[in-house]
């Protein structure tokens, strides 16, 4: 007999008893503005969360805060990103995968009020690695994308037709706590991370 | 360093006078304890989020062949593959012909009990390949030939001015004069040396915290990144993982995930929550070219039906260990296993077997506070007491215990007698005593040694009550 099917033999001839399918579990709601709170709890977790009110104001706010972090004003945006397009004036644009120094800008498609974090879902145009490669990710997110939990991005991705191969969520820059137990931000993914909140 | 978990009563006394282990082991509560209690507070509901995570696991584990099976073919749907491991040797074989297949000379490692518990590492090295654990803890504790003594902070026992050592050795061709005073500066060197594994890798190996059986994906929680990197930037990802650890779906993934986080470091959602399913999409910009699965059971299947299946609900949040007095005095080292804490007590009497692991068992207060804050309410202590049953009725238990317990059996059978021992001991006890307490018996050196028992007042128990109810 195969290992599967040895294995699948031996679940089934030692169960007993099978558990009922558990009604949802419904999470309690996220209290207020649902941007507010999105942006109030990832501030918390060492982001730096900047509201806008258009993207014409998204050029100047990378460019403050790669001069903020002492950064060259230089911008990695992928390929097919969304924003591709985007004129960003005196900071320059380069189009291969960010090394461990550099900035990247990406797009998040989506964020969870819930607990403050940005959701990415890989594609065309918005490759999962750049989200752990740079020094510094500066996320483009637009209002009108932000929802309350996890289950609402899912119900959204389910509709396109279900998930990528990498679905990643993000809630502040790397960090651990693998020494002595005490938090140190910067491990192996982004040293910081900034997300422009756009109204329309 | 203790490998052995019979050694486990000497290990465990080594330990207690370990000057180093007592600042560590202060950090479970003020750390991981406080931060635990915060986060359930924080959230409001947090029992009916433990109930429901529990419901989720509970469902999970008595339909582990419908989900594995579904699982499979949502993983073969996405161009990945599903392989299956009966035991530790097995999942070996298995993973090294995995890699062997893709020519691998070097893979990167996300961090993975499982790995741990099949003893993967020696087993590649053996066969020419060089594995390079990536999460800090882990790396640190390969640089120094040392197992996890914490599943989620491997590296929990040691100070940073160990790790600092360690890496002056291990990175010997850096500036011998940098300074590595500061935390971050470790953490710093530790990431530098560790990017350029990682471009260098053939492969990458993650565990799973969670199997979706739906959507044939793996979902892995990090703070640091490294299981991300570990998986998209080689060209080959292997998922290893046990069979328990799938679910229906992603809805119920995403409850478990508003549990594990807050049970295990007080966070609300770690930094980083990837799911990942096959690989790379026709579409996608980056990612691995091959995806492979690989599901142990290793003794999983065998606690269905018995009296420690709730066991297999376990998410491996470490609460249990944080709150545990026993482990909380001796640390994870002593155990000699790769799990240690209540759910090492609980897990390995029955994957390693009892004549192995029964100490485990026997290493319980049965305050129960493991049990209160397991996030899905496995009953530790109630499974704790079935492997001394266990370990009992199979003769395998001390002779001093055997006998005691047979001679308490025989006058417990008997009530007149047992009250007339009961009578006699209770005065003896009390002759014995000094200033408030017996301190030491003949033939119970043993208990005595570390203990004091209160002196009796006088009357036994019987007694008082048959005296209030005459009056």
């Amino acid at each position: 007999m195969s290992a599967r099917d040895e294995i699948l033999a031996s679940i089934r001839a030692r169960r007993l008893a099978q558990a009922p399918k558990p009604p949802l579990y419904r999470a309690p709601p996220t209290e207020g503005d649902l941007v507010e709170a999105f942006a109030t709890k990832l501030a918390a977790q060492y982001a730096d969360i900047r509201r806008l009110d258009s993207m014409a104001q998204v050029p100047a706010a990378i460019a403050d805060i790669l001069r903020g972090r002492n950064m060259a004003p230089v911008a990695h945006i992928a390929p097919d990103s969304d924003l591709a397009s985007l004129d960003l004036g005196t900071v320059e644009i380069k189009r291969e995968p960010p090394g461990q120094g550099d900035a990247a800008v990406t797009r998040a498609p989506f964020a969870i009020a819930e607990t403050g974090t940005l959701v990415y879902a890989a594609g065309k145009g918005a490759p999962a690695s750049w989200h752990f490669r740079p020094e510094l990710e500066i996320a483009v997110l637009r209002e009108s994308d932000v929802v309350a939990a996890l289950e609402d991005v899912l119900r959204t991705l389910e509709a396109r037709g279900g998930l990528p191969s990498t679905l990643n969520l993000v809630s502040g820059p790397s960090r651990t706590g693998d020494i002595e137990q005490t938090m140190e931000l910067g491990a192996h993914g982004p040293k910081a991370l900034a997300v422009l909140v756009v109204r329309a | 360093m203790n490998l052995d978990p019979k050694a486990f009563p000497q290990a465990a006394r080594t330990a207690l006078k370990d000057p180093t282990l007592k600042p560590v082991l202060g950090r479970l509560k003020t750390h991981f304890g406080a931060g635990r209690a915060l986060a359930a507070q924080r959230y409001g509901d947090f029992e009916s989020l433990r109930e429901a995570g529990k419901a989720i696991r509970e469902y999970a584990v008595t339909h582990l062949d419908e989900l594995l099976t579904q699982f499979e073919t949502s993983v073969v749907a996405r161009g990945g593959t599903v392989h299956w491991a009966r035991d530790a040797s097995e999942a070996r074989r298995v993973i090294l012909s995995i890699l062997q297949d893709v020519g691998a000379k070097t893979v990167t490692k996300g961090k993975s009990m499982v790995t741990e518990e099949i003893r993967l590492n020696p087993f590649l090295e053996a066969n020419g390949i060089v594995p390079v654990e990536t999460d800090l803890g882990e790396y640190i504790i390969q640089l120094r030939d040392e197992p996890p003594s914490h599943i989620i902070a491997p590296a929990f026992h040691l100070s940073k001015e160990q790790v600092a050592e360690t890496f002056r050795v291990s990175h010997a061709d850096l500036d011998p004069g940098r300074a590595l005073v500061e935390r971050n500066a470790l953490v710093q060197e530790a990431r530098a040396v560790l990017r350029s594994a990682f471009e260098r890798a053939d492969a990458g190996i993650t565990g799973a915290n969670f199997l979706s059986a739906r959507d044939g994906a793996a979902m892995i929680v990090t703070n640091e990144g490294n299981g991300d990197l570990t998986r998209l930037l080689p060209g080959t990802h292997i998922v290893v993982t046990g069979i328990e650890k799938v679910v229906a779906d992603m809805d119920d993934v995403a409850v478990l995930l508003r549990l594990l986080p807050r049970s295990a470091t007080g966070q609300p959602i770690s930094t980083y929550v990837s799911v990942m399913g096959g690989p790379r999409g026709r579409d996608e910009d980056d990612g691995p070219e091959n995806f492979h699965v690989v599901l142990v059971d290793n003794g999983r299947s065998a606690l269905i039906g018995t009296e420690a299946q709730d066991v297999l609900r376990c998410i491996r949040c470490a609460a249990c260990m944080n709150h545990c007095p026993i482990y909380g005095a001796v640390g994870g080292h002593a155990y000699g296993a790769t799990y240690m804490g209540p759910i090492g007590a609980a897990l390995n009497p029955g994957m390693m077997g009892v004549a192995e692991a029964a100490h485990h068992a026997n290493a319980s207060t049965f305050c129960g506070r493991c049990a209160e804050v397991c996030p899905v309410m496995i009953p530790l202590p109630k499974i704790m007491r079935h492997w001394r049953a266990v370990e009992y009725a199979g003769g395998l238990a001390p002779k001093a215990i055997t006998r005691g317990l047979s001679l308490w059996a025989f006058a417990a059978k008997r009530p007149a007698l047992y009250r007339l021992g009961a009578r006699v001991a209770s005065r003896l006890l009390r002759l014995m005593s000094r200033r408030g307490a017996v301190r030491s018996v003949p033939v119970s050196n043993g208990w005595f040694a570390v203990r004091d028992f209160p002196a009796p007042q006088g009357r036994t128990f019987q007694e008082q009550w048959r005296g209030r109810h005459r009056k």
